[in-house]
């Protein structure tokens, strides 16, 4: 490699290391490349052989990549590429996390004023009619949005049954445990608070409602956790930045749903019923936000259990008067005249404080978080014909 | 015979890559059964539908690689220790710093090295040292540490996913993602796999399980890929995956072809990522294709640029066979034959127009070649590809306009240009033989080129070439037309003055194209390259399976022990016992004259 002829003096500039020029030139590439080998596939993809690797006094482009790839400098931390930041929303992503959120609680506000202002045969019909347009919307709300699954696969909606029972049991259960209790009910609900089988419908206008602040907070907790995901160096960082923000994220859907539950229980006239709406309201928050991450199966064994104890609850009251089984409704007497909604309250109470452990653990995981997958770019292959 | 032809988003679907190839080769040899294992790479792919088979095709088994259903099981505190384990291990194979035995132990290894039994019975005194210390035989080569510790941790995972199910989901687990990490904060990991982020870490993660897919497959039993007598994968990476597996539960032989090589097109097609990331599925792919070539019987690259690569990555020269893609040579029989219609003064360009191609350069050449011959046009035949290609195109059109002003016959003539821009399909142009059987010289100017089909095409039609050295052009050429340096319009025109002017070697160079053509890429040729290949792995290296008696159960010493010695076992050669016996009882030729 000694060649200490005089350079001639008609060559170009450069021409005694040809390869400088090279690097020169292929210089963005030789530094972002991780080896030899990515310099010689993008040599090659800029019309280098072997034979105009020769040139460069070598043998085949291999050997010239390996030049260039120790002769580029490369300080210690390598350039990162700036983090992709998500496309501005469109206008129906746009929608779908503003405006659709809204619309079961305007749903549901219309569906209680309707109550209120039909009688017999008309307010069924309202009811019914309300009913329809609301679990319409909660789909709606549910299948787009930031409460919607994250990919395009579908999530798995098995916990249907038991998230309608526990709203159910929201709007008719705790008057129905009343009444059972002082040996009623002698007809089916009438759809007023004050009738033989009282109907609450504060709570489930406030959870209607809250869908919005339930969209927003998740919305929140997302971005955040996917901002973190560019900026954590390891997992442990990650879970300890992601920790609070679940918190929060949850604090503030409670604290908006506490102002939600007082503020329609003052409009509607109903007794105030903040312990178990609260509680229902972070059960199903936190259900959603699982099976958002991917978490099915938590939520469903929670959701059924917590279902079945509300359930039992009634069955045993029902059950009491049986003969000889004056004992079983003891319990949940004793519950109920401790404090009227003690049994939702602590079922649900008990069910999300158990998500609410999980989740800590769970939605902390980097892989919790994995971007849904970006469309699969098809090989180019070089195939004949 | 019964083929297993593995495929990636290609054969049996319509419109794939490589189907055309495949369909061919199917359809070619139709004296041997194929079983076809298909990756559909997306659900426009599946949902456009399969070509008609034909009946040699015995069954078709497909799986999606762009999605995966989870089976829903989940570890147990055992089998999660077992993937940690293996995924472990082959996260900190990536992470490690490159050994370089890969690349460079192929070729160093000596090429006589295997004993060769006819000429043993000549030297028998010296031909019982040779086992013991020559131990390297065709496909035995020696596996580096890390090659090994990946092939391990590969095969342990598809045990762990035959043996409990459940890998996918294992896959995307915290688990795994937290085995990448341990192993990218290692002692003696790169440097770029140590600055990975979460998020990097992330993306390797969902990249590995989405190449791992095939390990969860069900074609891993004695009715499926059991059941075939050689595997040929039509690409490497993820489509010779299941024929890795075949190979290491059945002893089914894999033959690989590969156009394309992946690890290339990995390279190519990420450049934008982060480092670590790169670096590490770089890593992977690298560490599979090692795999890939070290266990496959015979690799069969396109090309010479793709045998490059392929034994860069460590495959053995031994085991590579270029098989040159075939092409359909009948549509282009009749401009072969007859130089008719081959107008004289005329240059041909047939191709997909794109920056690639570098046509500006062209139309500079053939402004110099007007200076000497001012008779001559050029017609570009071709349309647009992509939107790159249109915009090139609008330009390249602007700049003919400018350099070559319309000209007519004569004062009373509607005039037109030099250069003319056209499409196959249009009227006097039904296809692409129409083209180049309408010039004289047909005209190569890319600065970019994989295999130049366009060129291959014009030998065919035995028509005189012009072409710029990229690519695979050389070796498709051969001595049989002109090759001048890409980017260099003065040497372009030079060469094809020089043709124009001279007949006589135009007629000679297009008939020798037009051989040399009919011989190295016709689609007879491909397909009984194939079938020699087929023929020659079976027999070389068969698979073996155990002969069952009436009742199912394996019938003992239904093979004799000497049936697994590669070789001819009946020679004395190998039939030799320990070094003292060989001594006495062996007549040496001399003794016995």
């Amino acid at each position: 490699m000694t060649d200490l002829r005089v350079p001639n003096p008609s060559s170009p500039p450069g021409a005694a290391d040809p390869v400088k020029a090279l690097l020169h030139h292929h210089r963005d590439l030789c530094r972002r490349a991780v080896d030899p080998l990515e310099i010689a596939a993008g040599l090659e993809a800029h019309g280098i052989t072997d034979r105009s690797a020769a040139r460069f006094r070598h043998r085949d482009v291999f050997s010239l990549a390996e030049e260039l790839y120790a002769r580029v400098p490369r300080d210690g931390e390598p350039q990162r590429p700036l983090p992709t930041t998500p496309p501005p929303g469109r206008g129906a992503d746009r929608t779908a996390l503003v405006l659709l959120p809204l619309l079961p609680g305007v749903l549901c506000a219309a569906t209680v004023l309707a109550l209120k202002h039909t009688h017999g045969q008309d307010r069924l019909h309202a009811a019914a009619a309300g009913v329809l347009a609301l679990a319409l919307a909660v789909r709606a709300v549910l299948h787009r949005g930031p409460l919607g699954p994250r990919d395009r696969l579908p999530a798995r909606s098995a916990k249907r049954s038991q998230t309608c029972w526990l709203i159910g049991y929201a709007l008719l259960g705790g008057g129905l445990l009343g009444t059972a209790l002082t040996g009623g009910p002698d007809g089916l609900p009438d759809g007023t608070a004050q009738g033989d089988w009282p109907l609450s419908t504060a709570p489930v206008l406030a959870l209607a409602l809250s869908c919005a602040p339930a969209a927003w907070t998740t919305h929140l907790f997302t971005t955040h956790a996917r901002r973190r995901l560019d900026a954590s160096r390891d997992l442990e960082d990650f879970a300890a930045s992601v920790r609070p923000a679940l918190f929060g994220t949850f604090a503030l859907y409670l604290a908006a749903l506490a102002a939600l539950v007082t503020a329609s229980s003052a409009l509607l006239d109903e007794p105030l019923a903040l312990a178990e709406t609260l509680t229902l309201g972070a059960l199903l928050l936190l259900s959603r936000l699982l099976t958002l991450h991917g978490f099915t199966h938590a939520p469903k064994v929670i959701l059924t259990l917590t279902a079945a104890a509300q359930a039992a609850a009634l069955a045993t009251v029902f059950a009491a008067r049986l003969p000889g089984c004056g004992a079983l409704a003891t319990p949940v007497e004793t519950l109920t005249a401790w404090n009227a909604a003690a049994v939702p309250a602590l079922t649900c109470g008990a069910a999300a404080l158990i998500l609410l452990v999980h989740a800590t653990r769970t939605l902390t995981r980097a892989s919790a978080h994995t971007p849904a997958a970006a469309p699969t770019v098809p090989h180019r292959k070089e195939t004949p014909a | 015979m019964r083929i297993g032809l593995l495929t990636e988003s290609g054969y049996p679907y319509v419109g794939g890559e490589g189907g055309l190839w495949c369909d061919r080769l199917v359809r070619g040899l139709d004296r041997h059964e194929f079983d076809v294992y298909a990756f559909s790479s997306s659900e426009a792919q599946e949902a456009a539908g399969r070509v008609p088979l034909p009946p040699q095709v015995g069954r078709v088994r497909t799986a999606p690689l762009w999605t995966a259903e989870d089976d829903g099981v989940v570890y147990g505190r055992r089998a999660r220790r077992r993937f940690a384990e293996h995924y472990g291990e082959l996260a900190a194979v990536l992470c490690a710093a490159n050994d370089p035995v890969t690349p460079g132990e192929a070729p160093a290894r000596p090429a006589e090295a295997p004993a060769r039994p006819a000429e043993a019975p000549a030297r028998p005194a010296e031909a019982p040292a040779t086992p013991g210390e020559a131990p390297a035989r065709p496909g035995e080569n020696r596996m580096s540490p890390q090659a090994d510790r990946f092939a391990s941790a590969l095969y342990g995972l598809a045990e762990l996913a035959r043996d409990e199910g459940g890998l996918l989901g294992a896959l995307r687990s915290e688990t795994a993602v937290r085995a990448l990490e341990r192993a990218c904060r290692a002692p003696g990991a790169q440097s770029t796999a140590r600055a990975a982020r979460v998020a990097d870490l992330l993306t390797v993660a969902a990249h590995l399980e989405r190449t791992l897919r095939p390990l969860t497959l069900d074609w891993y039993d004695e009715e499926g890929l059991g059941a075939v007598d050689l595997c040929h994968a039509t690409a490497g990476g993820v489509a010779a995956l299941p024929g890795l597996l075949a190979h290491r539960r059945f002893g089914i032989p894999l033959l690989v072809t590969e156009y394309g090589v992946r690890l290339r097109t990995h390279y190519l097609t990420r450049p934008d990522s982060p480092p670590a990331v790169r670096s590490l599925l770089a890593a992977f792919h690298g560490r599979l294709a090692a795999e890939i070539y070290h266990r496959a019987a015979f690799i069969t690259p396109g090309n010479t640029h793709a045998r490059r690569w392929q034994e860069r990555c460590g495959a053995d020269r031994a085991k590579l066979r270029t098989v040159h893609p075939g092409m359909d040579a009948a549509p282009f029989a009749a401009a072969g034959e007859s130089q008719a219609s081959a107008d004289p003064h005329t240059l041909v360009w047939v191709g997909r127009v794109e920056p690639a191609k570098d046509l500006v350069s062209l139309l500079h050449a053939f402004a110099e070649i007007r200076k000497e011959e001012p008779k001559t046009r050029l017609r570009i035949v071709g349309g647009p590809s992509g939107p790159d290609g249109a915009v090139y195109l609008g330009h390249c059109k602007a700049l003919a306009a400018q350099l070559f002003p319309d000209e007519a016959a004569g004062p009373h003539c509607v005039g037109d240009n030099p250069v003319s821009f056209e499409e196959i399909g249009a009227p006097g142009l039904p296809t692409p033989a129409d083209a180049y059987a309408s010039g004289a010289v047909t005209v190569l100017s890319s600065v970019v080129e994989g295999f130049p089909v366009g060129l291959v095409e014009a030998m065919f039609c035995g028509r005189a070439t012009v072409s710029t050295d990229v690519g695979a052009v050389v070796e498709a050429i051969g001595g049989t037309g002109l090759v001048v340096p890409p980017r260099n319009p003065r040497a372009l025109a030079d060469a094809c003055v020089a043709l124009l002017r001279d007949p006589e070697r135009r007629a000679r160079l297009g008939a020798a194209a037009r051989a040399r053509a009919l011989e190295l890429f016709t689609v007879e040729q491909n397909v009984s390259a194939f079938h020699t290949l087929y023929l020659e792995t079976v027999a070389r290296t068969p698979a073996h399976r155990p002969l069952l008696d009436d009742t199912g159960d394996p019938l003992p010493f239904a093979h004799p022990a000497e049936a697994h010695l590669p070789g001819h076992w009946t020679d004395a050669a190998f039939r030799a016992g320990p070094r003292w016996a060989a001594d006495t009882p062996v007549p040496a030729p001399e003794a016995a004259r």
